[in-house]
């Protein structure tokens, strides 16, 4: 019940909340673009077909895989929504009439889920119906048989906004989040990459092993499968580019990542001054 | 019920400072109950541990004779410094959230608008608001649900004159309905006229506490001599006409006791054969005894 409640405090907020509204419809948007776009930059590649990328199953791979830095709106919406109970001073407000510390964290932990399994079905939605119009043949157990990498997109998807929440909860300030994480995604941890590209601990970096959850589809495999060759190529011949860690390992690892992530924000709300 | 509130050895610093020394308050139900001191003196920073958003370095306290839970907190409706909502929602829309914090209808909120006159301005944004009206919307949060509790830190903060007399109107009625009331003010009069009990904070430390009747009674200070001060003095001292009597630039100068009125002060002498050739009355004001409590 005292989830519901939560929720239903959220919901207030955020769904009159412009900056959200933005976000969610940029991300949205974008989604139908690229459901416009990708069949349109296909007819200018005559050689391979992306459209070999659009049917069942492989739409899976390839949608859970264009779609993940889509999910840094989605971090970006929580931290806004995050930092905004700082700078309105609402965290206070809400503690004053009644909510724990710990509820404050518990309503955007919650509102995360609820956020990352809308943006799993809208993924799933879409690459329903890119399948749809590109397989040759559909059959129930064609279209169904990856759509389990739905899973760990979800799981990717919380992960980005429970390292946005994190970050918000640390440096408070809006732009200074939005700053951090935006520099954590794209220069600090691939600089990082690029460092230590020799070493195996490079897979075990938090953002890097969040986009391997979803990594580029397997495409020599694809059109290997398309070309009907009957004597499969050596895979390990193929092995140009690192895959890093196996796909459980890495699920294992960023379910990790996110309970540490979790626990220490309840620890930081415990202490942190709430304005 | 035993009280309403037991605060037993409260204290808290921010770094060097210390803003509250050992603090121990208890009110019981139906007091309207002030927190009298000048700014920086542990008003607000013990309202806000009281209400959950900042956490004592040692002591402890309970409400309703309960140690302190968040759900607690839904049966007491305060306001804490200046009120916090969210800018970009509208009167309605964030008394709602409050509304569901605190477990109840919504029902309340047409009510609480109207009591506080903002009823026509509930579809506005909250940032659209005066300072005024802000503060107007944080009493409103705080009637809803119509809490046996109420905590007002400087209620009457950025009113006009029009406002403070019916912010204080409305908090009087409360307290009249039987409503328990934590009140803190740096302004005397708000104190005296709205609550029955005060304790004056200053700098951290609790000066005194008690009934208003009691910490805050009108002392007559009186001025007079005659041609044999000291005969006079030890009359007047030996029989409790007055009190804390010292020499002033040549007459005496002294506190009348309770019950005394400067007239008996004559009368008195005279049947003792001392005459006075000056008498004068100097009202000390509340408003110099406070300001002589916190100056010590």
């Amino acid at each position: 019940m005292q989830v519901k409640k939560l929720i239903r405090i959220e919901q207030v907020k955020i769904l009159n909340y412009i900056p959200f509204q933005i976000l969610l419809g940029l991300y949205v948007v974008a989604i139908v673009l690229g459901l416009v776009i990708y069949p349109l930059i296909d007819k200018q590649i005559p050689v391979i077909s992306l459209s070999d990328l659009f049917r069942f199953p492989d739409v899976w791979s390839f949608m859970t895989w264009i779609t993940e830095p889509y999910n840094i709106l989605l971090a970006l919406i929580v931290i806004m929504i995050t930092t905004n109970e700082f700078s309105n001073h609402t965290f206070k407000t809400q503690v004053i009439f009644g909510l724990g510390r710990r509820e404050l964290l518990t309503q955007k932990i919650v509102l995360i889920f609820l956020l990352a399994a809308l943006a799993t079905i809208l993924i799933g939605l879409t690459s329903v119906l890119l399948g749809l119009t590109h397989s040759y043949k559909i059959t129930p157990g064609i279209m169904v048989e990856n759509i389990w990498k739905l899973l760990p997109y979800f799981l990717s998807s919380v992960t980005y906004m429970i390292i946005g929440l994190f970050i918000a909860l640390l440096v408070k300030n809006t732009a200074m989040s939005i700053l951090s994480f935006i520099g954590f995604r794209t220069f600090v941890e691939p600089v990082l990459f690029l460092i230590f590209r020799e070493k195996e601990i490079r897979w075990f970096f938090p953002m890097r092993a969040n986009t391997q959850l979803t990594p580029l589809p397997d495409l020599i495999e694809i059109f290997q499968r398309k070309m009907n060759s009957a004597e499969p190529v050596d895979p390990s011949s193929l092995d140009i580019l690192p895959k890093g860690l196996p796909l459980w390992a890495n699920a294992l690892l960023v379910t990790g990542y996110v309970a540490i992530i979790i626990f220490f924000s309840y620890r930081i709300m415990d202490r942190k001054r709430l304005s | 019920m035993s009280n309403i509130l037991e605060i037993q050895q409260l204290s808290k610093s921010y770094r060097s400072v210390k803003a509250i020394k050992n603090l121990s308050i208890h009110i019981d139900p139906g007091q309207a109950f002030g927190l009298l001191g000048p700014n920086g003196s542990g008003k607000t920073t013990t309202l806000s541990i009281l209400t959950g958003i900042l956490r004592q370095d040692t002591g402890t306290y309970s409400w309703f004779g309960e140690t302190p839970s968040p759900g607690q907190r839904t049966r007491i409706g305060s306001l804490i410094e200046t009120p916090h909502f969210y800018p970009y929602l509208n009167l309605e829309k964030n008394l709602r959230i409050i509304c569901t914090i605190k477990n109840i209808g919504f029902d309340d909120i047409e009510l609480v608008l109207k009591e506080t006159r903002l009823f026509e301005r509930r579809k506005s944004r909250f940032k659209t608001l005066s300072l005024g009206m802000k503060q107007r919307l944080g009493i409103a949060a705080a009637l809803l649900g119509d809490p046996r509790v109420l905590v007002l830190d400087e209620p009457t903060n950025g009113l006009d004159p029009e406002g403070i007399a019916e912010v204080r109107e409305t908090i009087i009625e409360q307290v009249e309905r039987g409503k328990t009331l934590i009140l803190a003010s740096h302004i005397l009069s708000e104190v005296e006229k709205i609550c029955s009990h005060v304790a004056i904070l200053k700098n951290g430390d609790l000066l005194a506490a008690g009934s208003v009747k009691e910490i805050l009674t009108e002392e007559e200070v009186v001025e007079f001599s005659s041609s044999d001060n000291a005969k006079l003095l030890r009359l007047l001292e030996e029989n409790n006409v007055v009190t804390e009597a010292r020499k002033e630039n040549g007459v005496l100068v002294a506190l009348l006791q309770p019950g005394m009125k400067i007239g008996d002060l004559n009368t008195f002498a005279f049947g003792n054969g001392v005459v006075i050739d000056h008498l004068v009355s100097r009202k000390k004001s509340l408003e110099a005894q406070f300001l002589e409590l916190v100056k010590e």
